[in-house]
């Protein structure tokens, strides 16, 4: 009897499409309620120690992979064997991925595995990913996952740099890590005594010194050069790091743990020191382009209103402004890329710069970095304690 | 009703200053710009006249007068004669006019000037052929023929400085000449009267007309070096501006600071205004135009010199006003 109620019911139902569409839209509205009653109830444990069930943990991998691959860019990758690229990344990975993915010799830390879902130990995994797939993950992050997008969105150069060290990952051990991302940094006994008596910022300046170098300078040559750069401007430049005002990922990370102190001694110490003894030499020295540049910074080019880069640049600007001789080339590209992307453009510094670094042609700014490449680094500023 | 006609009407009378003003001929390419205008004007008022005369006519008149007035004779003469003749009178007296802007006797003065987004470049050129750059204020001597050279360095530009005569176009690649006088001394302000893009509206110049004597003085003057730095703040501007890269884009005579990219700024603390007659000179609004110069001209050339300490502001800033 009920179920030839049910049958008329359905059959009254069918019969008409308004009365049927009304019918679902109904049972939507009335599933939507359930589904906000069931998140107001509080009923669901959102508790990361209980883990997922195996099938909600096969459907969510497979859901994240195909996004992924449906996203990554069609872009084509920089030559990722690059040593300059694979260094920067790795002072990068040190800094800001290895506390949740580990690094070899170093397993992922306690706390991190807790994490739902677990940090990937990365040199399994790796494989499984295109070089545009890792790239499009380090650059956005993963939701609900606790990866985070790269922190200077259109700074691309560094995360190519990341993609670039997570390829060499795989065949490193913890010596050729520990060679490739901490550089000359090695615990001292002297220096583990300042760090306990407190009366020196070294740990502090070995964090920079992984990437900047200390007697040797650093070894990637995306990396500007410190020694002897005027205080004021390397504190300018941190604090605007810790602001996030510029456009860097990697010194947004390195600066964020700072506070003024230490800025303030950082800036001073890499100010006072000389050159380093044995600076990376510009790669293959163009003649032509060296001699374009040096009419380019002597003279700037009054046609399209580019005024002399010497004019700021050289040894008797302001203390606020850096000082380019000797800088690698290719860190000095990278910057000029950056700010004639429309990036860099929010400090009081880069206010200025972006204004004439968006009046060079490409050719130019190729030529102006070769030429500052070309020349001698600054003495240190101050005498040395 | 009549309360906002009539405050409106007084707003406009705020256009009557003669600094700029096509009424207020101060000179004599003004002059007949004005006297031009004058017929024009009256004689459309006649013409005006005698069609609402006509008007009235078709409406109201007898039988025999409208039919005169819709006869042929009638168009013959009142729309084809009439206007032939008359604008063929207004052509040749215009053009008769216009002989002595033409003249090719030799100017007292020569003085280039290229617009350029958004101030006026100028450059003396002194009969010995010595030269030297100014920008935005242009001296002249009071009574002297002087021929402006116009060019642009970017768009179209136009030059006009309605108290002294009409206005002419600067375009890319072409040189214009325009010949005025100032038959008084005093102040003429001028505009770009072509929209050049951006802050085209605070793209003003002004003329000063000065004493054959005085303007002289000025000229010679010209062509030295600007003053060196007296007082302590005034010295530390000097450092300040080769430190902090203005020489890159400006020049000062006599020092190291040759750009020739913005506004020659050798006498600028002598002028009534800066930016191109945007804002009045002074030490606060340098200091202002030099820190804040894209909110007070919005898009022009110079970027916003933030990084200065205000103490350093107006070190440089009281450097500038030395500059005379």
């Amino acid at each position: 009897m009920s179920l030839a109620h049910a049958r008329a019911a359905a059959d009254w139902l069918l019969r008409s499409w308004r009365r049927l569409g009304a019918a679902l839209l109904a049972l939507a509205a009335a599933g939507g309620v359930a589904i906000v009653l069931f998140a107001w109830s509080g009923l669901y444990s959102v508790a990361a120690s209980s883990g997922h069930w195996a099938l909600v943990e096969l459907f969510l991998r497979f859901g994240m992979e195909s996004s992924v691959r449906t996203h990554a860019p069609a872009l084509t990758p920089p030559d990722l064997r690059d040593d300059s690229l694979i260094r920067l990344g790795a002072g990068h990975f040190h800094a800001g991925c290895a506390f949740c993915h580990g690094s070899p010799g170093t397993p992922v830390g306690a706390a991190a595995l807790k994490m739902l879902p677990p940090p990937p130990a990365l040199d399994a995994r790796l494989s499984e990913w295109t070089d545009q797939q890792l790239f499009w993950i380090v650059r956005h992050g993963i939701k609900y996952t606790g990866m985070p997008a790269w922190p200077a969105q259109g700074r691309d150069d560094e995360v190519w740099a990341l993609v670039a060290f997570l390829r060499r990952l795989p065949s490193l051990d913890a010596a050729s890590y520990a060679a490739l991302a901490l550089g000359e940094i090695e615990p001292r006994p002297e220096t583990a005594r300042q760090i306990v008596s407190g009366e020196d910022r070294v740990e502090t300046i070995e964090a920079c010194a992984r990437c900047h170098g200390l007697e040797a300078g650093p070894r990637s040559r995306l990396v500007p050069v410190l020694h002897g750069q005027p205080r004021q401007m390397l504190e300018t430049a941190l604090h605007a790091y810790r602001r996030r005002e510029r456009d860097s990922g990697i010194m947004q990370v390195a600066a964020a743990e700072l506070d003024d102190k230490a800025v303030r001694d950082l800036a001073a110490f890499y100010a006072r020191l000389p050159p380093p003894a044995a600076p990376p030499p510009p790669a293959a020295p163009d003649a032509e382009a060296i001699a374009r540049g040096a009419v380019l910074a002597a003279q700037g080019d009054p046609g399209r209103q580019i005024p002399a880069c010497l004019n700021c640049h050289g040894g008797a600007g302001l203390p606020a402004y850096p000082r380019l001789s000797g800088q690698p080339a290719r860190y000095l590209s990278g910057q000029l890329a950056a700010w004639r992307a429309g990036l860099n453009a929010r400090t009081p510094g880069g206010t200025v710069m972006a204004a004439i670094a968006r009046r060079l042609t490409g050719q130019q700014a190729a030529d102006a970095a070769a030429y500052f490449a070309s020349l001698p680094l600054p003495p240190a500023q101050e005498a040395r304690r | 009703m009549r309360l906002p006609v009539a405050i409106s009407a007084l707003l406009a009378l705020a256009a009557c200053t003669d600094r700029q003003s096509v009424m207020a001929a101060h000179g004599p390419e003004a002059g007949r710009v004005a006297l031009l205008a004058g017929i024009v004007f009256a004689g459309a008022a006649v013409i005006m006249l005698v069609v609402m005369a006509a008007l009235w006519v078709a409406l109201r008149g007898s039988e025999s007068q409208r039919a005169a007035l819709a006869g042929e004779t009638a168009i013959r003469i009142g729309g084809i004669a009439f206007p032939a003749i008359t604008l063929s009178v207004l052509l040749g007296y215009g053009l008769w006019l216009m002989r002595d802007s033409l003249a090719d006797a030799p100017p007292a003065l020569r003085i280039e000037v290229t617009g350029e987004q958004w101030w006026w470049r100028l450059r003396y050129r002194g009969g010995d052929g010595a030269a030297f750059a100014e920008a935005n204020e242009i001296r002249i001597p009071v009574g002297a023929e002087v021929e402006f050279e116009l060019r642009s360095a970017d768009v179209i530009h136009s030059f006009w400085v309605p108290s002294l005569g009409g206005k002419l176009d600067m375009i890319p690649g072409r040189t214009n000449r325009l010949r005025l006088r100032a038959e008084r001394a005093g102040v003429y302000r001028g505009q770009c009267a072509e929209y050049c893009g951006g802050p085209h509206a605070l793209m003003a110049l002004e003329i000063i007309a000065m004493p054959q004597a005085e303007f002289a003085a000025w000229l010679t003057a010209g062509r030295r070096p600007a003053p060196a730095p007296a007082g302590q703040a005034e010295r530390r501007g000097a450092e300040l501006f080769l430190a902090a890269g203005c020489g890159g884009c400006h020049a000062i005579r006599g020092t190291a600071a040759e750009g020739a990219i913005g506004p020659d700024l050798s006498r600028v603390g002598g002028r009534r205004f800066l930016a191109a007659a945007t804002i009045p000179a002074g030490r606060e609004n340098l200091a202002r135009f030099i820190a804040h110069g894209q909110d007070l001209k919005p898009g022009n050339l110079m970027p916003p010199f933030r990084l200065l300490a205000p103490a350093e502001l107006d070190a440089l800033a009281a450097y500038l006003v030395s500059l005379r």
